[in-house]
């Protein structure tokens, strides 16, 4: 029976973790990502929840124990199986958009926390009276705990791969209703297979006819299927996302067009990705779709000189390949790690779109950037990054995303990489408040000062249209004949300098003209000495992000909060930092809900006692330690691996199948041992917050399987030693029965805080910094047993 | 009495129970933001936009503020619409061209000035109703098309205004095209609750320029401010 359990706990570990990362692939396309995670933050809270339930129950559940986790089993298969359907159905379904328009949509989001709470509770709590009742051989439980969590993160990699996202609930369903099946009693038998047939019957029913997918009025697919005569023409779901092609004749594209353009412009089918616009199909060898090219702000480049290599980072859909071609470039490089979108467009609709990809001038890499800038030799004469920001703004819904390409490390990287004449180019939306240019110029700004340039302003260009500007960064300084044709360009487009060498402040503001030309003094101010006081006074954040702070999009300063508050009103406000302030609301909330569940034990009166602080330190030590420790490590593998999805699941792999290995040996250590462990994980993490960064550096250029096993070595040694203080920990307090669920929920709830907690120490301090916490909780563990209670 | 009644009832009836809140609405979140222009103020204080929003948000249709009106499309913020009006001068003799009817406010204000507004709406499901409401409403010289705004509308042009309601990526040539020397377009450019700038587009001659306003109520963030 003990081996049976042992699988049955493992299988319904994979369930839950891989359906957690179904969960926030699917809440991604209906709503953005960042309420993907704070609902699914929310829905961890399961696991603290039934630590409390347990607390307070644990008499009562240990004697049903035999019945109570098949039950509970089958229950968690159900759950995962139709949570999906109910949170989209009618009254229900929330909208993130709306949530600051209608208190209504409050109650509703409450609404879908409760439901997608379910399937997290009842599985966490089978597993917390397994633990329960094998504190003595917890060290075998809790392995097959992390085994089978981190199984089941390469298990939802290949799910996802296989099946149409919307299937994989019913899919997944099926494993905790196995592992209840493996280890079904006589007490109540019948009454737990009812109840397994019931699971089973929904899974096939939702298999069969799952539910639609309700997207918000407000994701751009939605809106775009709106307009006449729209239909998807492709759809392909993978772990990059759902993959969705649209066509309408009334989709077109041309951002920032001059006013001086009058020709026609050609109908595009439209890419998406999780309902995201990712973009427009562009077509090869055709001049008269793609002559609008040269009309656009991002042309600047090519209006100073020839092009001949061009190297275009992160292609998306191929526009600025377009652009290359129309402009005679004779070599285009484009990189761009969507594999999906790039094999669709080269393979499936090949007939039909004429892709630039595949153009005998073009190559393409199907890899991240960063990773392709570390293993090509090449110099380019022109380098081409990605437009940032969006036509009217994002509401700020991309500042929690690492953006690897836009850092400080990355840009110098490019400047490697440029011939004598080479440039450097990137667009930005003009937003308001201006903050996205203003960035990008910081960034540029400071490259050039990292490697030597004394007089940046030499070597610095911009253009600016009704609602877009590009950045030129030249290797060389601009010549006179650079500035000339440059001036040329703009008359012709209507179009206006920003940035050039020794120019005249009228020519700024000649054809687009801003009513508030403070923008000129802040572009002056950050080419000038000033850069650092602009940082400091200026109402957003404008430092240039770094490889340790990523985040390029990320611009709210908490200090000037009340301010922005009064300038922008109650309403409007939220949509203009959306991100930031939904991780900060995330953490406040998880962290009030976290505090009562572990607060609620301590009101019984037989838990009101001094030690049980200790118990607080230890556990709650633990889950916070390794969940920064896996948040850090997923982000910094992403620019070793080259893609979210490879980090993610390697990263989550490693970690939990080593710390099973772990956990396993632990069994043969004695509880006393913890203190010294604590201590050898504190110091494992404070080296490798120093070390892992160079390491990764030096082997980025070896092929992608090599990287997995590098992977795997580099995880394996302090994710083994991790693994072995939780188990040891329950040894160490199992004297105190009551304690065990207890622990168990303390450790659940403070992984959950870790999650969003992490991710805001990143943004404002960087990796670094949570490397380092994750070292103090380890102390802090080390602390807690050296306290006399544990002696 | 039953007289008496009767005519209570057809007064309680014809009373428009929102007169106070729309009147309101002008004086604090229009006129007290420097929007000046009588025409504008009249038409503001004349439209009854509680018509315009969906049933379940009436009581919020004179609040500070954009509201759903369903298709992932918005009424604007009753300033913007005042302050996009008074932008383009409207004035008596004036066509008037509008892309993005939406529910068919902004082309009411608009009637309440102008001799005729043409508007286009590309959603069929939004653009019916607005037909059908504008009519019962008897404005009469409003005339909705569903159609995609993109080309215009260019037998009826050129147009002393274009009202840019739904603004895309890039101005459409045919719009430039379709107004007259002189005339202005105005385009507003923010996501949906956050209408962060406005563009105003100006034809002389050969040259089309622009400029990028932005709503009276924000500052610069610069220093020391």
């Amino acid at each position: 029976m003990t081996a049976r359990l042992i699988i049955a706990v493992g299988l319904l570990s994979a369930a839950l973790i891989a359906f957690q990362l179904v969960l926030m692939q699917l809440l991604s396309i209906v709503q953005w990502h960042h309420f993907a995670y704070m609902v699914i933050s929310v829905a961890l809270l399961g696991f603290g929840a039934s630590g409390t339930f347990l607390a307070l129950t644990r008499e009562w559940i240990v004697k049903r124990a035999e019945s109570a986790i098949p039950l509970l089993m089958m229950l968690c298969g159900a759950a995962i199986a139709g949570v999906v359907a109910i949170s989209q159905s009618e009254s229900v379904r929330f909208d993130s958009y709306l949530l600051f328009v209608e208190r209504g949509q409050i109650g509703r989001l409450l609404l879908t926390y409760f439901v997608f709470f379910l399937p997290f509770f009842f599985g966490a709590l089978a597993i917390g009276i397994v633990f329960i009742r094998n504190v003595d051989q917890i060290g075998k439980f809790y392995a097959s705990n992390l085994l089978g969590s981190g199984l089941g993160g390469l298990l939802a990699v290949v799910l996802l791969w296989m099946f149409a996202l919307q299937k994989l609930p019913a899919v997944l369903g099926l494993l905790p209703v196995l592992s209840g099946l493996l280890i079904v009693s006589a007490q109540n038998r019948r009454v737990t297979l009812v109840v397994g047939a019931a699971a089973l019957a929904l899974s096939a029913s939702l298999f069969f006819s799952p539910s639609q997918l309700q997207l918000s009025d407000y994701k751009s697919l939605k809106r775009t299927l709106n307009l006449p005569d729209a239909e998807i023409v492709f759809e392909r779901s993978s772990p990059y996302g759902l993959v969705q092609i649209v066509s309408s004749p009334a989709l077109r594209y041309a951002p920032g067009l001059s006013l001086a353009y009058r020709g026609p412009l050609a109908n595009r089918d439209v890419v998406f990705n999780n309902a995201d616009w990712f973009g427009p199909v562009f077509v090869a060898q055709r001049h008269d779709t793609t002559q609008v090219l040269r009309y656009m702000s991002f042309a600047l480049p090519y209006a100073m000189q020839q092009r001949d290599r061009v190297l275009i980072l992160q292609a998306k859909t191929g526009m600025f390949v377009a652009q290359a071609l129309e402009q005679h470039a004779s070599e285009i490089v484009a990189v761009e790690a969507h594999d999906v979108v790039v094999s669709a467009l080269k393979r499936e609709l090949a007939s039909s779109t004429d892709s630039p990809f595949f153009h005998p001038d073009v190559s393409v890499h199907t890899v991240d950037p960063r990773t392709f800038l570390q293993s090509d030799t090449a110099r380019y004469d022109l380098i081409v990054l990605p437009t940032l920001d969006a036509f009217g703004g994002t509401s700020g819904v991309y500042a929690l995303q690492e953006q690897y390409l836009l850092t400080k490390q990355a840009f110098r990287e490019m400047w490697g990489k440029l011939s004598a004449t080479g440039v450097l180019a990137i667009s930005s939306w003009m937003d308001y408040p201006v903050r996205n240019p203003l960035r990008a110029l910081a960034t540029l700004v400071e490259t050039l000062e990292d490697e030597g340039v004394a007089q940046p302003h030499q070597h610095l260009a911009a253009v600016r249209s009704w609602g877009m500007i590009t950045f030129a960064m030249k290797r060389s300084p601009f010549s006179e004949q650079d500035v000339q044709n440059i001036r040329e360009y703009c008359t012709l487009m209507m179009f206006d300098p920003v940035l050039l060498p020794a120019m005249a402040g009228s020519e700024r503001n000649r054809f687009n003209i801003l009513q508030d030309t403070s923008f000129f003094s802040l572009v002056d101010g950050i080419v000038s000495d000033k850069r650092k006081a602009i940082y400091s006074d200026y109402g957003f954040n404008l430092t240039p992000p770094t490889d340790d702070r990523p985040y390029f999009s990320q611009f709210l300063k908490w200090k000037t909060l009340p301010r922005m508050r009064e300038l922008f009103g109650e309403h409007a406000f939220p949509f203009l930092e959306l991100g930031s302030l939904i991780i900060a609301v995330t953490l406040v909330q998880i962290v009030i809900v976290a505090v009562l569940l572990i607060l609620l034990p301590l009101l019984k009166k037989k838990m009101i006692d001094a030690g049980r602080w200790r118990v607080v330190l230890l556990f709650g030590g633990l889950g916070l330690g390794y969940m920064f420790v896996e948040m850090v490590l997923i982000q910094r593998f992403v620019l070793f691996l080259g893609h979210p999805i490879y980090a993610t699941a390697a990263v989550i792999g490693a970690m939990l199948v080593c710390s099973g290995m772990g956990s396993w040996v632990s069994s043969r250590l004695p509880p006393s041992s913890l203190k010294t462990i604590g201590l050898i994980v504190a110091l494992s993490i404070l080296v490798y917050a120093v070390s892992i960064t160079p390491i990764l550096h030096s082997f980025m250029s070896l092929p992608l399987w090599l990287k997995f096993v590098l992977t795997f070595l580099l995880i394996a040694p302090p994710a083994f030693v991790m693994g072995i203080p939780f188990p040891l920990g329950l040894r160490l307090v199992s004297q105190h029965e009551s304690v065990v669920p207890w622990a168990w929920g303390i450790n659940g709830c403070m992984s959950v805080i870790a999650a969003p907690l992490a991710i805001l120490l990143a943004v404002e301090f960087g990796f670094s910094v949570v490397m380092i916490s994750a070292a103090a909780c380890y102390i802090l563990v080390f602390a807690a047993v050296k306290l006399p209670q544990f002696s | 009495m039953r007289m008496l009644v009767a005519f209570l009832v057809a007064v309680l009836l014809l009373s428009d129970p929102f007169e106070a809140a729309r009147e309101k609405m002008v004086r604090t979140q229009i006129a007290a933001r420097d929007v000046a222009d009588s025409a504008t103020l009249r038409a503001m204080r004349t439209v009854q936009r509680h018509l315009f929003v969906p049933e379940t948000r009436r009581d919020a249709a004179y609040d500070d503020r954009p509201l759903p009106i369903g298709y992932g499309q918005t009424i604007s913020q009753p300033y913007i619409v005042a302050y996009m009006t008074e932008l383009v001068k409207p004035r008596r003799g004036h066509r008037v061209l509008e892309i993005g009817t939406g529910s068919g406010y902004q082309a009411a204000v608009l009637a309440e000035i102008v001799d005729s507004v043409f508007t286009i709406e590309i959603i069929t499901e939004l653009a019916k109703p607005a037909a059908d409401l504008l009519k019962n409403l008897n404005y009469n010289n409003v005339v909705v098309k569903n159609a995609d705004g993109y080309y215009g509308w260019k037998e009826k042009g050129p147009f002393d205004a274009i009202v840019v309601t739904a603004a895309a990526e890039h101005i459409p040539p045919p719009l430039v095209e379709q107004l007259k020397e002189g005339g202005k377009m105005i385009i507003p450019v923010g996501t949906p609750f956050f209408v962060q700038t406005l563009t105003l587009v100006e034809k002389k001659g050969k040259e089309v320029s622009t400029k990028s306003l932005i709503p009276v109520r924000f500052v610069p963030l610069t220093r020391g401010q």
